[in-house]
């Protein structure tokens, strides 16, 4: 598996010789992949940019199409109409389905795009597939990120005139470390070194920055603020609350979902044409064409209710079946009333997380591609009190913007002007533990815990003369070990004879700087100094398949024997 | 080698049992030495207070706290410094939740105060030490999910 170091080349790549010549320090970009719409930033050495792309844009969207010789992605191909997207021949949405099994809702929902999306539903990888000449070609998600990666390097190393090695990409909060994984050898595929960084956290580094230069040019007071980070793109919602002085960016809390623009779409479609499902299940050619016709309308139709209070909807889906409908506000609302319910949770949970009250907050920062949408920026105002919304910061070029100052400053390069006398301080974004106390999931590392971070948890064993324990490594928030994401299992062997109870197995979780994560383990009998075999060491995630049958096989084929409890001590 | 010895001890102290082998790891001798010496006199010498740490009087307000924290994680956080100071920046971190929550901030101080007065008393050093240590152990547990 791909070690996730991060490493700037420069210093330890060139000779003493060439130092001297080097002009340019070797700088990461930041790099924002979104379900829907990318970009690429560099810190040019007194501001973020954005890099546009030969047709001259900021803002690319996220897709790659199969039906040329080489494939092409959104960098560099040109559509001849937004169509074109939707027949078949394009993938897009890769966000959603990377790191995912074919039991994953997100993976369902996604079904019904023009591509195809196969399930079997037994928890392994989809099948997914490009429509080329009438042929279903297969790819993965992992493949069409790496493909969409070149082409953002490729350019960013044609304008920059150098050689890109180094990049800061932006994740939603809701990715597994599993799913962590699996972006990072889409990178190691396009040849790049990537650091992670959790897109509400990157917005955050950017608005530090913005205090710090108020302070300077004298505007600011310097005390600390306390910012309600609010991203929602295409396919993911994530929420911050960090608190925000002196140039650091300390992340108190994070929430995230995959909810995004993709489900309000998905759900104004249905509600339009309420047998689509049905009539798109085949996916012939026409049919294809019919779901990409709706597809358009319906976005279209959203977009502009940001700013009008209805829609007149009319189009012509062949076969003499027609959709003419005006479609208010209120009914995109109501038909999406759960959606913004789960944004309305997420907030309040991170701002609970966080031990915020909405009277600390001095403010909110609402970005990503659904931040026009009314209901949600009501949503906002409603829940923090406030009767504006914080200005200043681009809400499709934030994300970006933040990542190429984290590449920026992990790049060590200074700044005359203090611009990049920033630090973000990032916490976890979900929690960390063991399957213990029979099938419950005992978090070690909590969620929202600072990175770095070392934690350790005492536990025994379930048998008398039990000598080996079974230590299966979840990543989630919910109670029962098995509704969570697994990292990887190991067993621990060895056990000093004794009574049920008695022998002392402490796991030891540690999360480094590189956001690399180890499992240790020993056991010992108490007052023992000394465990009684090695300790052991494990590289998390160790799955290489996301499958939650592995926990299951284990648990049939060893039931009890292997359990492990929490200790409680005495006194 | 004595004083780092030291340095590193004082660092892994800060959790439950000790000795966690990812940090010795490069000298498995250190790990062994380091657990028998656990009630040992290094502790009296090693262990600094959490204000030790954020290099700030007992008497520090909220705001001069949390200005201190930021300043060392300026200085201290591994994505500044490029060394291995995921150490430094834990213990710094682990300072800085008890002391920015006012009942932890009291529960901690009461501690401090009982250990002083144990030591002052004529009862053995080591004894006050080590159920400081003890509380200190605990009071890591419970932080973890708090701010």
């Amino acid at each position: 598996m791909a070690e996730p170091i991060y490493t700037v080349a420069s210093d330890s790549e060139t000779t003493g010789e060439e130092k001297t010549t080097s002009t340019f320090p070797e700088i990461a970009v930041g790099i924002d992949i979104g379900t829907s719409q990318c970009s690429i930033a560099v810190w040019n050495g007194s501001q973020v940019e954005l890099l546009k792309n030969t047709r001259n844009q900021k803002i690319m969207r996220s897709y790659v199409t199969f039906k040329d010789e080489t494939p092409s992605g959104g960098v560099s191909n040109e559509l001849s109409h937004e169509y074109d997207m939707l027949s078949g021949a394009a993938i897009f949405n890769m966000k959603r389905l990377i790191g995912r099994v074919d039991t994953d809702p997100v993976v369902r929902a996604s079904k019904s795009l023009p591509f195809l999306v196969q399930t079997l539903d037994i928890g392994v990888r989809p099948f997914v597939a490009a429509l080329v000449n009438n042929v279903w070609r297969s790819t993965t998600p992992e493949e069409v990120l790496a493909i969409f990666i070149v082409e953002l390097k490729v350019m960013a190393e044609y304008q920059l005139k150098r050689p890109i090695r180094n990049v800061v990409l932006t994740i939603p909060v809701s990715f597994s470390r599993f799913q962590l994984t699996r972006v990072e050898r889409a990178c190691a595929m396009a040849g790049l070194q990537v650091r992670l960084m959790p897109e509400p956290t990157a917005v955050a580094l950017l608005y530090a920055q913005q205090q710090q230069q108020a302070v300077h040019e004298g505007m600011g007071s310097g005390s600390e603020k306390i910012a309600l980070i609010f991203n929602m793109g295409a396919g993911y919602c994530d929420v911050a609350v960090s608190a925000v002085g002196g140039g650091v960016s300390q992340i108190r809390a994070l929430a995230g979902s995959p909810i995004g623009g993709e489900d309000l779409l998905q759900n104004t479609m249905k509600y339009l044409l309420p047998n689509s499902e049905s009539i798109f299940s085949h996916r012939g050619i026409d049919e294809i064409r019919r779901m990409g016709l709706l597809r358009v309308v319906t976005q279209d139709a959203i977009h502009k209710l940001s700013y009008q209070s209805s829609v007149q909807i009319d189009v012509n889906l062949g076969n003499g079946s027609k959709l003419r409908k005006v479609l208010s506000r209120e009914e995109f609302e109501m038909v999406n009333s759960k959606v913004f319910e789960k944004c309305e949770n997420l907030i309040k949970q991170c701002l609970h997380d966080a031990r915020v009250g909405t009277e600390d907050l001095s403010d909110v920062v609402v970005v990503g591609g659904c931040s026009y949408i009314p209901k949600i920026r009501n949503l906002l105002m409603e829940i923090s009190k406030k009767k504006a919304l914080h200005e200043g910061i681009d809400p499709l070029e934030a994300a970006v913007s933040g990542a190429a100052l984290e590449g920026a400053i992990a790049s060590g390069i200074g700044d005359p002007f203090g611009s990049l006398d920033l630090l973000s301080i990032q916490v976890t974004p979900l929690a960390i533990g063991i399957r213990a106390d029979g099938n419950s999931f005992i978090p070690i590392i909590p969620k929202n815990t600072t990175m770095p971070a070392r934690k350790e948890l005492v536990f025994t064993t379930v048998q008398d003369n039990q000598s080996e324990a079974l230590i299966v490594v979840y990543e989630g928030e919910e109670t029962r070990a098995e509704e969570n994401h697994l990292l990887g299992y190991f067993k621990i062997i060895g056990i000093p004879p004794a009574p049920k109870g008695i022998p002392e197995i402490t796991i030891c979780m540690d999360i480094d700087s590189s956001n690399m994560l180890r499992v240790l383990a020993w056991a010992t009998l108490p007052g023992g100094q000394h465990p009684a075999t090695p300790y052991m060491e494990v590289k998390m995630p160790t799955v290489d398949d996301g499958h939650g049958w592995c926990a299951e096989a284990l648990h049939g084929k060893y039931g009890a024997t292997m359990e492990l409890v929490t200790l409680r001590k005495k006194g | 080698m004595a004083s780092s010895f030291f340095t590193s001890f004082t660092h892994s102290s800060l959790r439950p049992t000790a000795a966690c082998p990812s940090v010795q790891r490069p000298n498995p001798a250190v790990v062994a030495s380091a657990a028998g010496l656990r009630f040992g006199r290094e502790l009296s010498v090693g262990r600094s207070s959490f204000y030790e740490v954020l290099g700030i009087p007992m008497t520090a307000s909220c705001r001069e706290i949390k200005a201190a924290y930021r300043k060392l994680a300026r200085t201290c956080h591994p994505d500044v410094v490029a060394e291995n100071s995921a150490e430094e920046f834990i213990k710094i971190q682990a300072a800085y939740l008890t002391l920015s929550d006012p009942d932890k901030r009291a529960d901690y101080d009461r501690e401090i105060y009982k250990a002083q007065l144990v030591s002052v008393s004529g009862l053995s050093s080591r004894t006050g030490v080590s159920s400081y240590s003890g509380y200190c152990t605990r009071r890591n547990w419970e932080s973890d999910q708090c701010w």
